[in-house]
Order: structure tokens, then sequence, then C-alpha cells
């Protein structure tokens, strides 16, 4: 009964059921490998070359451009004669033509991967990302399992269980979590629950990151606390969507039709409403886990976490150019693939989508 | 805020790199310093700093910082913080016990010999002091005399070799690339270093104690400072007790035990010689630990045991208070002055500060104990009432007339405006108030608390009908960009200040207010002051080889500066630094009361 139901048509047009489901990998797949796909892939990979570059262009431009610390005077100190400072200025290339320096550090970008050296201490910019990606991508991914894990459930509830108390519960509570700034909630969790200065000794504190090569137990341990902080806004902000989101959805004639063949209710959420509503919520998410792969600056920094964020803050603080350019820059790829990514998704999650 | 964020001895903007936690503390600070009374004067817990007497050897000692160093390389190395990792590592040729601002022979054997002339110094070295793995041998001079001589180049451009060691003859007036000999330094022999001056220099020992003068082994570290820009800071050889954690085949510090940003591991020496050292260097293993931006989280750490002193920036004044009001905690508390202050510079080369009478009246309006409030009250620091500071105690303070010598008084310093409008009369404005032709101008921080300080001194040039146009900044670009470069200057830059690099008024007063020190880019003489008079004073006072004659001049000098209102003194700071209850404290007094590892140790049982 049920496999019939599911195999016919959807209202739509676009069909629906197991079957579909069954053959969509391969359906995506094929769609991926058509020529059309493969041209809309490339187009977009050109744009976000494009678009790194544009960035790229930007941030040189604001450095420049807005009044801006002279790192040369920095480096200086102050002690340094004007001959001495030019002198620096002249070392570090700053003293050639700004479209100059774009030049050169884009030509070293990508004949050497090469992004330059900190103006602070002299280390590689390029390393230093690297070794901080791992930090950044621990916090980021662990964040995002946690919020959609709470989120998609809280909000189904609260769109299925509409104006009931538990709706208006966790709708209140999901507010206040998106109301609540990340840092005053990192140091209510710290302050609550860190082993070293928390009233309940439950998780690391601040500065207490691990790697975890060296520690499994302790780089969880490290991470809890920044994770549900990060997390709980997110998750109030998922759980709100996706509740709006199925309610619209559920009054969607096709939704009708489901209920009128008598299809159990259950299935009709999840089978055909849910699978509506998370549509836009995918799109979010490859945003947020891109833009938070570039960094989570406050989470990073209140947990005193070695992350590319916190690495993004200091460069600014010390007006570090090529740092702050390497951040920038990787902080746009990730978002930018993230979007490509989401884009090419699409076709899977819906099938209407042509490109 | 304090001294210890000061990079580049520069008096910083504030004590946390966060805004929020920038805000918080200046809501705090108001708080304090509305409801509490000084505890600077505490004299179990001020004075000039503690000495950390009386530990046992061994143990960890981890120093929590919200920044990282500015540079790893002891020639480059110019900030309050890393100078705290710099000398327990690198050995000066003279240094300082903890708690004291008297300069004292480290690698150097004894005082240095002076000629009678005061241009020629002659340095005898220790026997015995050797470098860190890889390089293991014996420190010689040639290493002292190749350390300054890297200073000068372009690929180790230290931002203090010109202001202090350009006084050796044949020292370098354009840098070269890289390190070359210079003429003025000579060693006659593997222990002995001589300086040849081209002028007398009363402050050149005092300059033989900066991280500068710290031995560099050529042979090894010319490979680094060969580069466009020298890695030998982060492959650097210690000579002091401790060192950074390196690889001992290679000497690489950086990656091993310098993270950037993240901390610095120091470990012993293994070719130290104690015998050499007047540093007791109990503790086995110094952990910097970096990114601490919350000063809340910092303070617990510390009262929790789990951190044991704040390495850059203070306690909050929330937790401030809290200290200060228990009997068990306060204990656990210093204070020590900052050597330097803060000071409002008027623009002597614009309108209307070049009129002398103007700029009396600024000083006579100024309410000095609202802007003390800005940055936290009493607990900060004394009103100013002049530029050589308590911390100059013996060596210039008294000199200048100590607490006493305030030529702009008023009522608990909150100003005088009856005496400014008769000041502004005097400079030709007949009601006592300003006509605003031309619209005084002032460039400021753009977060707290620097930006309420400039709100106060808005609020108190408005009592003289000055409607002063701020420009609001960030801290670095307030110096770099505007109030240290003078085709830019505005009148007013309320946010600066200045710390002394050592204990001698020259180097509180020479760089910021002697005419022949104002240059076009980096410059510090922020009034920019050009009074003959002075500048004279200043000249002959520099030769002046007996030290308390050169302190009664400086001291002289000090209220010479102060009457012309060029700039108006307001506070002088002193350093809070918190311990935890597991170690013996110790400062360094004569870095603005910085932890001095070289001198903590952890209790017995601890």
């Amino acid at each position: 009964m049920s496999e019939v139901v599911e195999n016919a048509p959807r209202p739509d047009g676009s069909g629906g059921g197991s079957s579909r489901l069954l053959a969509a990998p391969l359906t995506f797949v094929g769609r991926l490998a058509s020529s059309s796909m493969l041209r809309y892939v490339v187009r977009r990979v050109l744009w976000g070359i494009l678009m790194l570059l544009i960035v790229s262009a930007l941030t040189f431009v604001v450095f420049y451009v807005l009044p801006s610390a002279d790192p040369a005077q920095l480096r200086a100190g102050k002690g340094a004669t004007p001959a001495r400072i030019a002198e620096i200025r002249h070392t570090l290339g700053l003293d050639r033509p700004v479209y100059d320096q774009y030049w050169l550090y884009m030509k070293r970008l990508v004949l050497h991967f090469d992004l330059g050296y900190s103006y602070h201490n002299e280390v590689s910019v390029r390393q230093e990302i690297f070794s901080r990606l791992p930090v950044t991508f621990s916090v980021a991914i662990g964040a995002f399992f946690i919020w959609i894990l709470v989120g998609i459930p809280v909000g189904v509830i609260s769109a299925i269980k509409r104006r009931s108390l538990l709706d208006r519960f966790t709708m209140g509570v999901s507010l206040a979590a998106i109301s609540a700034p990340v840092y005053w909630l990192g140091l209510i969790a710290l302050f609550l629950f860190s082993k070293d200065i928390g009233m309940f000794k439950l998780f690391g504190g601040s500065g207490s990151y691990t790697p975890f090569s060296q520690d499994p137990g302790a780089w969880f341990s490290s991470l809890v606390l920044p994770w549900c902080v990060l997390a709980a806004a997110f998750a109030a902000f998922y759980a709100r969507m996706v509740r709006g989101n199925l309610i619209e959805v559920m009054s969607e004639d096709y939704i009708r039709t489901a209920r009128a063949k008598g299809l159990s209710e259950r299935r009709v959420v999840f089978r055909h409403g849910l699978r509506a509503a998370l549509t836009p919520v995918v799109t979010m998410a490859g945003l947020d886990l891109g833009g938070l792969f570039g960094g989570a600056v406050l989470t990073e920094t209140v947990f005193n976490i070695p992350g590319v964020g916190r690495f993004a803050y200091q460069s600014i603080i010390d007006s570090d150019l090529p740092s702050i350019q390497g951040t920038v820059l990787f902080g746009a790829f990730f978002i930018i693939s993230a979007n490509l990514i989401v884009d090419v998704l699409y076709a899977f999650l819906d099938p209407r989508v042509r490109y | 805020m304090n001294g210890l964020t000061d990079q580049r001895r520069r008096l910083g903007a504030g004590s946390s790199r966060l805004v929020w936690v920038l805000l918080l503390a200046a809501l705090a600070f108001a708080v304090v310093g509305c409801g509490t009374k000084s505890t600077g004067s505490n004299k179990t817990q001020s004075g000039i700093g503690v000495d950390g007497a009386g530990g046992k050897k061994g143990g960890t000692i981890t120093v929590l910082s919200a920044s990282d160093v500015d540079y790893i390389d002891p020639a480059l190395a110019y900030y309050q913080f890393s100078w705290e990792i710099i000398y327990p590592v690198n050995r000066p040729l003279y240094g300082y016990k903890a708690g004291s601002n008297k300069v004292i022979p480290d690698l150097a054997e004894s005082s240095p010999v002076i000629s009678a002339d005061g241009k020629t110094f002659t340095v005898h070295l220790r026997k015995g002091v050797r470098f860190a793995p890889p390089v293991n041998r014996e420190v010689t001079s040639a290493d002292v005399k190749y350390a300054i001589e890297r200073g000068f180049s372009q690929s180790v451009p230290s931002g203090y070799a010109g202001a202090y060691f350009s006084v050796i003859d044949g020292a370098p007036t354009t840098s070269p690339a890289t390190p070359q000999p210079i003429s003025g330094i000579t060693t006659p022999d593997k222990y002995t270093i001589v300086f040849k001056l081209t002028k007398p220099s009363g402050v050149f020992e005092g300059a033989l104690a900066m991280p500068l003068t710290a031995p560099v082994p050529k042979e090894y570290a010319s490979k680094f400072d060969s580069k466009k820009l020298s890695d030998y800071g982060n492959n650097q050889i210690a000579s002091g007790p401790y060192m950074i954690q390196n690889d001992p085949k290679t000497g690489k510090v950086n990656g091993i035990g310098y993270i950037p940003g993240r901390r610095v591991v120091l470990v012993r020496n293994p070719n130290w010689n104690s015998k050499t050292d007047y540093r007791p260097a109990y503790a086995e293993k110094i952990i910097f630990s970096e990114g601490f931006q919350d000063p809340n989280v910092m303070t617990k750490k510390i009262l929790a045991g789990t951190g044991d002193v704040n390495g850059d920036s203070p306690p909050p004044a929330t937790e401030m208070r809290r200290i200060t009001s228990s009997s068990t905690l306060k204990k656990l508390l210093y204070f020590t002055p900052a050597s330097g202050g803060r000071y409002i510079p008027l623009n002597t080369q614009k309108p209307p500060f070049n009129n002398l009478h103007v700029r009396k009246a600024v000083a006579y309006v100024l309410d000095r104990e609202a802007m003390r409030k800005t940055r936290g009250g009493p607990i900060d620091g004394d009103i100013a009432t002049h530029f050589i500071d308590p911390s100059f105690t013996g060596k210039g303070f008294e000199d200048a007339g100590g607490f006493k010598y305030d030529p702009f008084p008023s009522k608990n310093h909150t100003g005088d405006v009856a005496k400014a409008k008769a000041e502004m009369k005097l400079a030709g404005y007949s009601n006592g108030m300003y006509n605003n032709k031309p619209q005084v101008v002032m460039v400021a921080d753009n977060t707290p608390p620097g930006s309420n300080t400039a709100k106060v001194v808005t609020a108190d040039l408005a009592k003289i009908g000055m409607n002063v146009k701020v420009v609001s900044v960030t801290h670095p670009t307030m110096y770099t960009v505007y109030c240290n470069v003078v085709a830019k200057e505005p009148q007013i830059c309320p946010n600066v200040g200045w710390l002394a690099d050592f204990q001698e008024p020259q180097a509180l007063l020479d760089a910021t207010f002697n005419g022949k020190n104002i240059l076009a880019v980096n410059n510090s003489n922020w009034p920019q002051l050009n009074d003959p008079k002075i500048n004279a004073a200043m000249d002959a006072a520099e030769k002046i080889m007996d030290a308390n004659k050169r302190y009664q001049a400086w001291g002289k000098i000090d209220q010479m500066i102060t009457e012309t209102a060029a700039a108006v003194p307001w506070i002088w700071e002193k350093q809070p630094s918190l311990f935890s209850p597991r170690v013996i404290p110790a400062v360094q007094a004569w870095n603005g009361g910085a932890p001095d590892v070289a001198f903590m140790s952890v209790k017995p049982g601890k």
C-alpha cells in the first residue's frame, strides 16, 4: 500500500517515494556528470576564483585607504628615526605602490601558494593558518553537529505541536539563546562548568585546548563548552527556521493530498513536509559551517582556543597585513566553497533545480 | 590601564584587546573609581616591588597573558611583556634584581670603568658564562659586540639601538642590510669590551642594561641575520638561566618552545652556571600561556592556582575591588610604579596652543580626578603634577618636587575654571572664553578607557569655550597615523603616555620634550616643544656623569617643562600584579612591575 502511494507522482509532478529516493543518488551522479552540470560547476569555480581576487583586492584597499596603523612604525619602535622607518618600510615592501604590492602578493600566492610572512613575528602565514585549521575545524564541526541535532528536532516538534506549551517554551528559550551574546554565554559557561574556575568542575576551561592527536579525552573535554556555546545561537535560529518552514510547507496542497490519500501523519511530516522544509536549512548550514571554518572569532577568543579566528583577531590588532590577508582569503575560500557545494547539492535535494 | 600592555614602551590603549572587555572593564573601573580608596599606598604591597626571596627549587610557574610578545628576538623585543621572557633567557651586560631598579652587573663582572672625559666605557665580562645548546661554548666579548652591531642592521631593526647606542663612535647613520662592524666597539680580549663614544653620555650605563647587549654568537646567528629580515629570534641561543625550549641539534625554538600567540615555554639552560649569576632561577619550568583575552577568567584562574601571575594585563576593577576588600586575597596583589605616566600634550606649533596662556588655561581647567576615574580611579595610580614619576625615587623624583610640586593647583585636582578663564583673558580672549577660531581638533582612541578620557577633556575644555572636534580611531592608528606624524598631528592627543626604558630621567624626558627630537615621522615629542632654554638644559644634563648632579639637573628640567604647560600630566600609574597562593612573588620593578620569573618560586609543599 505504502509503496504504491510513495511511488505515485507528487502534485508538483516531481514524483516521490522510496523508489525515487533510491534512484536519486544515481540521478545525482548522472546529473553531475552531465555537460550542463559540469559547465555550471566550472562556471561557479571560476566565479569563486574571481570572488577571491576581489576579496583580496578589497582587503588591500581597506588596509591602505581607511585609517590603519602603520606597520613600519609599529615595527620600528619608539626610538626609531624617520630614516630607519623608511628602511623598514622598504624591507617590508611597503614603499611600493599598492597595486605593485598586490601584484607581487598574488603572484607569490598563485605560483607558490605563499601567503607571505607575518610583519609581527616573521613566521609563515600559511604555516600559521594551517597549524590552526584543525583547531578551528574541531570547534566548527562539533558545534555544527550539536546545532543540527538540536535545532532541527526542536523546530519539528515545535511545528507539530504548534501553539502548545512545549512550542512556546522552546521558542522562548531559542529567542533567549539567539539574543545571548556568545562572549557572555561563554563566560557563564566557564564560571559554571569549567574544571579550573567553574562551580561544577566538569569540562576543560579557557586555554585547555589539547589536540586530538595528543589526548582525545582532553580534546573532547576542552571543546564541550565551546561547542555548546557556539551551537546555542545557531541551534536556536535553526529551530525557529525549521519551525517556520515546516508550518508553511504543511499547509501546501500536496501535503493535504498526501493526507487525503491516507498516509500516516508521521510519513506526511517526515517524508513530504520536512524534506521540503529542510532545503533552505541546507543552504544556511553550508554557509554557516563555511563561515565558521574561517574562524569562530568570539568563541575562540573567550575560550582561548588557538584557532584561525583568534589569529585573525590578533592580526587586526597588530595591523599585520599579511596575516589579515591570509585569514580573510581563507575565510572567503571556505564560504565560497560552501556556497558551491550547497548549490550543487540542491540538484540532489530538489529535482526541480536545473543548471 | 597601566603599563603592562604597552607595546614599544609607549603607554597602550587598554588592558584587553576586546572591545567588549574594555567596555565591561571601563564600567567596572568607574565603579571602583567612585567607591574605593587607593590601595596603592599599602606599604606592604607597594613600594618598589617584591624580590621573591624564600622559594624552593623546582616546580613549574605559569604566567597568563592576553597577547603574544611583540618580537622574540632580544634585539627587537621592545614590549614590557616581551622583556619578562627576554631577561631570564639572556644576559645583558647589566641587569636588575627583582624588586629593585638599581642597575647591577649581569654578564659584566663589575660596573663599567668610565674615562675622565666620560667618552670611554670599559666593561669586563664574567668568565664561565656559556651559551645554551647547540652552541654550548663560552660567551666572549665578541658576542656582545656582534649583538649590538646587528641591532643597527636592516635585517634586525632594533627599536632603540639608534636612541641609546648611536652615541657609539662609528655607529651607522644609515642601516646596512646586514650587521657590520662598529669601529667604536673594540674587544681587546675575550673578556673585555670597550665602547668609545662621540660625546659623554650619562645614560649610557643604563642603556647597557637593555637586551640589545645580550650576547649573540655570530658564527651561529649570521646565517639568520643575513636574510632580509632576520629569523634568529625563532632560532635563538640563550645565555641566561633559562632558554626557550628548543631543538637541541638545530636551536630552533619556533614550533617547539615558542608557539606564536599560544605559549612560550622556558626550561633550564643546561649550560647555566649559577655561580656566575645573581638570579636564583628557582623554577624548573616556566610557561607563558597566551590568549587569555578575558581578564575575569585570567584573574579567577590565578586565584584558583591554575595560573600563577598576570603577565600583560591587570585584573579587572571588579575583581580588584573584591581582592582588596578581602584580608586573605589582598596579600596576593602587588602594586608597582609604572616608570612613567600619561599626559595631555598640546601642540605648541598650532594655534591656539602656541600661546602659553591658553595652554595654562587648559592646565588649570582639566579635571584630573575625573580623568583618573576613566582609568579606574585611585587604584590605577596617583595624580601626576609633573613628569618624573615616583618610580624615580632617589633618581630625580624628589629633585623635581616630588608629590608637592604642582604649578597648576586646584581643589582636589578637579580643575579651577576661574583661573583658567583668567589665563584666557591674558591670552587675549576678553571674556575668558575661546572663540573657536581655529577649531581645536583632537584625535582619540575609539574604545574605552581612552575614549572616556577624551570625553572628560572635551567637557572640560568646553568650560573655557573650546568646542573640540574629536576624531576617533584605534589606538595604534592614533599613534602611527596622527599623533606621531608631525604633518598630521592635531592640537590635542589625549591618549598618549610614556614609559622610561630604564631609570634615568633622560629616558623619560629627552625623546618627549627635547626640540631636537621632533621627527617628521615616529615623533614622540607630541607637544612639539622646542624651547631653546630647555633644549640647552637637556644637552648639558645628559653629559653630567655624576649621578646625583644629573638627577638634580633633570629635576629642574622637569619643572621647566611642566611650567610651559606644553603637556598636562594627569596620572602616574601603578602596575597591579596578582600572584597565585602557590607562588612566592617577584616583580621586575624596573619593568613597571612585570613578574620576574627568574626570582619567583613555588612555595614549599605546593
